[in-house]
């Protein structure tokens, strides 16, 4: 069976350094894994280049069998794939509920005269999505603040937030980028909760992680990059023990 | 039922204005009405400019150039062709709209100040083709004779000639694009808007296209503008090229900053001041402009999100 997701020898320089230096990956339905590697390794590049964000110099991005290589972002983000930025955004002037409903809408079916004029259909599916926005709010812990304009909450809570909006319209891949950096050890541990939540329900999740603990902890697999290049894959245990990632991460 | 019955009676104190105004200044009805068919239309052209600036967050400072090339493309058609007030409306919403799309292409390309240089480069070069090719739109000699609109044709047909039929004209004008502002910047339409306002990465993340949602927005901002053009065009009834310079720009920034960026009451509370003080104030001739200047200065200092914000604050706090 093909992978779920794939990416075959994915290339990206800036100004002759290369960042991304040939990396291949592929994931499976169900699977948990954490890509890690020293900073300035290219990790976030990677999850750049096959979100669209940032366009590759070389190789090919496939999700569900098709290829995505070079498709812009919001038609990678209809096709399943969610993502998380490490710089925590939410949209300021919307609120809590808005932030979590402006996720769903562009993935139901809808024209432009249907919108302004508001159909019943529309209003059918608006209801839906508030459904589901709740329930999600729940999971995360906002459900006191849903009317609370999001630019006004703290950062832990900006952090869910953007978590639960990125499952607003179930994601079969979620690509979450450094989801512990900069929050309190309690959140840590709720957010460490939640990812595996996400397991659970069988979603595919890559995570971009610097915790150690919480990527030994919770991954099935994972992947070192170092200057840009695969330097190592496999079982969290095993990864502990590499020589070449204790090298690349500690020196020799 | 409040909020239903507020509407209700604000909708008919506007209607049966012109009757309020000849019944509480008889001398002074046409005056006082000549401001308040100013006043419709600039805040109409104040909501079509914020649908722009205050919901997608892209300042073009391109909107007198399409107020101003649906204001020409009225008056040529009206003066030139003999087309019918209606189809001249038209007209000037389709060329607004269309220059809008041509423009946007490249101008889009542009990152948030570039933009705002970009657009404001096309304004100029309109203001500039205006004035100088005489041929066509007769420059500074300015287009004269604009006829009075009638809509409808034969015995149903409404000749608008005096102030107060202008003055439903433009309360008609307003209620509209008040309306489509509402449509639009509300409920998913407006999220979306908004999101791209807010971080145009994450709205990618969010499956939308940051791109088509602010083109949408500056082709009906600027089509809405073209027809507000088109009314002005014929109600002055001499149209001449300072109407598009950049001073217009300043003018609708004002309106937005001064009542609230993106909110519908800001928008038309800015432009009721913005137009009414100055005429107020004429009580105090010598001194006029300058205690307008210093009272727009003031409300700047002491509400500096708007009159928008400053009023819900106010709204809050005796329940709270």
């Amino acid at each position: 069976m093909t992978p779920l997701f794939e990416v075959r020898g994915l290339t990206k320089r800036f100004l002759g350094i290369t960042a991304v230096d040939g990396v291949d990956l592929a994931l499976e339905r169900g699977e948990l894994v954490s890509l890690i590697g020293p900073n300035g390794s290219g990790k976030t590049t990677f999850f750049n280049c096959v979100t669209g964000f940032l366009p590759v110099d070389g190789g090919r991005v496939f999700f569900r069998g098709g290829e995505i290589t070079g498709a812009p972002p919001y038609r990678i983000a209809r096709l399943g794939i969610a993502r998380t930025f490490q710089i925590v955004s939410v949209f300021a002037r919307l609120t809590v509920l808005e932030n979590l409903l402006v996720f769903l809408q562009q993935h139901q079916e809808e024209n432009f005269a249907g919108r302004l004029l508001r159909s019943r259909r529309i209003h059918r599916l608006e209801d839906q999505a508030l459904e589901r926005a709740r329930s999600l709010l729940a999971l995360v812990g906002l459900a006191r603040v849903p009317t609370t304009l999001a630019g006004t909450l703290s950062y832990g809570q900006r952090k869910l937030l953007a978590f639960a909006a990125a499952l607003m319209p179930e994601p079969e891949l979620i690509l979450l980028d450094e989801p512990t950096a900069a929050v309190n050890p309690t959140m840590i541990n709720q957010m460490k909760e939640l990812i595996l939540a996400l397991h659970r329900l069988g979603k595919t999740v890559l995570l971009v992680e610097h915790n150690m603990d919480v990527v030994m902890d919770i991954s099935q697999r994972v992947v070192v990059l170092d200057h840009g290049q695969k330097i190592a894959e496999g079982p969290p245990q095993a990864i502990r023990r590499d020589p070449r990632v204790l090298e690349a991460y500690f020196g020799r | 039922m409040l909020r239903w019955s507020g509407w209700f009676v604000g909708g008919v104190a506007l209607a049966v204005m012109p009757w309020l105004v000849g019944a509480a200044f008889p001398a002074q009805q046409r005056y006082i009405l000549h401001i308040l068919v100013f006043t419709g239309l600039f805040a109409a052209l104040a909501l079509s400019y914020d649908l722009v600036v205050g919901h997608v967050g892209s300042l073009s400072l391109a909107h007198p150039a399409f107020f101003g090339i649906g204001a020409y493309a009225a008056a040529l058609l009206a003066t030139r062709a003999g087309w019918p007030f209606l189809a001249g409306l038209t007209a000037a919403l389709v060329c607004a709209g269309l220059a809008a799309l041509l423009i946007g292409v490249p101008a889009f390309r542009l990152a948030e100040h570039s933009f705002a240089i970009g657009t404001l480069g096309f304004a100029l070069v309109t203001h500039v083709v205006v004035t100088n090719w005489v041929e066509f739109t007769r420059g500074p000699l300015c287009v004269t004779g604009i006829p009075r609109p009638v809509i409808g044709v034969g015995a149903l047909s409404l000749r608008i000639t005096t102030v107060p039929h202008y003055y439903w004209l433009a309360l008609t004008a307003l209620a509209l694009v008040a309306l489509l502002y509402r449509g639009l910047t509300t409920f998913r339409l407006g999220r979306a808007f908004n999101a791209v306002r807010d971080d145009e990465a994450l709205a990618a993340t969010a499956g939308i296209n940051p791109l088509k949602y602010r083109m949408l927005s500056f082709v009906i901002g600027a089509a809405l503008a073209g027809g507000i053009g088109a009314l002005y065009a014929h109600y002055i009834t001499v149209l001449c090229p300072e109407e598009l310079t950049i001073a217009l720009t300043v003018n609708l920034l004002v309106i937005l900053f001064l009542g609230g960026v993106g909110s519908l009451r800001g928008v038309v509370l800015g432009a009721v001041l913005f137009t009414a003080l100055p005429e107020i104030l004429r009580v105090a001739p010598t001194w006029r402009l300058v205690i307008y200047g210093l009272l727009l200065l003031l409300m700047v200092i002491k509400w500096p999100e708007g009159l928008d914000a400053a009023l819900r604050r106010a709204g809050r706090r005796p329940r709270a």
